[in-house]
């Protein structure tokens, strides 16, 4: 460079720097204040690409360039194909080394030991098991208001109702867990409780007092969530934090 | 540093995918049965017994392999800088 002025307001080209499309750029706050429709955001954010864009032109050693991008041929493509290759290339080495067992085919007549769903589905099967949870009402005498049947598939509908609501909860502007420690600390919970309860579902297989694996269940999933939560909160403290802060600055308004 | 780690885990995975191939021949005897760990059958012919020391090899390369590569040689460049007063 021949003059430090040129030096201090060279733009960055590396992605980490940002240009403000004018003076009124809403701090952090006032971003998550403002209320206005996602078409207003659009526009603002590619305002601001566009801006930065023209800043980057701008500048006196800027080398104009036909190509922004690498395309998509060879090189997006020829990485691709690598990839590619290499699973197929697993696939038929494995099934021609490991081929899968053919068993006997199933005996319509009698009733397996072991009933299970596929394993994705145990935390629904375990939620079917709820029946302890299940209130014995006094004024019905002893008797339950639903059948336990009746309780576990409507425990079904709270939990993925549950699960609908929290994006309406949190818009999640957060991209890693250290900027929301509570939102995070409620996946944590969320994850943990689907494989308590879908351990639960298999309740006969594990060794443990059903009584206790039905306690442990539902006490782990929050004892999860609070050692999350605290160590996000003191992740917050570190270096990375101040790092993470800076990029969830420059981020589009939400 | 990343090429160590990086050196670790393809002994650490090809190792172990020869392994468990190997292993899915010789030490499972049914579907039912023990997984990869069940007792080498024997009358084995001369192939198969090559088979069964390239598997015992092939267990112990990945264990030993990321070991070496992800203790064993950072453990002794450290040892090596500090001997050397860097």
């Amino acid at each position: 460079m021949t003059d430090d002025e040129t030096t201090e307001k060279e733009a960055r080209t590396d992605g980490t720097g940002i240009v403000p499309p004018d003076d009124e750029t809403p701090t952090w706050s006032e971003r998550k204040e403002r209320t206005t429709g996602l078409s207003r955001l659009t526009y603002e954010y590619f305002e601001r690409s566009r801006r930065e864009d023209q800043d980057l032109r701008e500048e006196s050693d800027y080398v104009e360039r036909d190509v922004l991008a690498f395309p998509t041929w060879p090189h997006e493509l020829v990485r691709n194909l690598a990839l590619t290759s290499f699973f197929v290339g697993m696939i038929l080495f494995l099934a021609a080394t490991l081929p899968p067992h053919l068993g006997d085919p199933a005996n319509p007549s009698t009733t397996p030991s072991i009933i299970l769903p596929d394993w994705y589905l145990y935390w629904s099967f375990g939620l079917l098991k709820l029946g302890p949870l299940n209130p014995e009402l006094a004024i019905l005498g002893g008797e339950k208001l639903l059948a336990d049947r009746t309780y576990g598939v409507l425990a079904n509908v709270v939990i993925v109702g549950f699960i609908a609501i929290v994006p309406f909860l949190n818009k999640g502007s957060a991209r890693r867990p250290v900027e929301q420690p509570f939102w995070a600390s409620v996946g944590v919970m969320g994850v943990v409780f689907a494989f308590t309860i879908s351990t639960y579902s298999a309740k006969n297989l594990i060794p443990l007092d059903p009584h206790l694996l039905f306690d442990l269940t539902f006490l782990v999933p929050p004892i999860a969530g609070a050692i999350a939560y605290a160590l996000l909160k003191t992740m917050r403290e570190g270096y990375m934090y101040d790092l993470n802060r800076r990029y969830y600055k420059l981020r589009p308004p939400k | 540093m990343a090429d160590e780690f990086m050196k670790g885990l393809g002994l650490l995975s090809g190792a172990g995918l020869v392994w468990m191939v190997l292993a899915g021949w010789y030490k499972t005897p049914s579907f039912a049965g023990g997984q990869l760990t069940s007792a080498v059958p024997d009358n084995l012919t001369m192939y198969d017994q090559l088979a069964v020391i390239l598997l015992e090899g092939m267990f112990w390369l990945a264990i030993f392999g990321a070991i070496l590569f992800w203790v064993g040689i950072p453990l002794g460049r450290e040892l090596y800088a500090k001997y050397n007063g860097e």
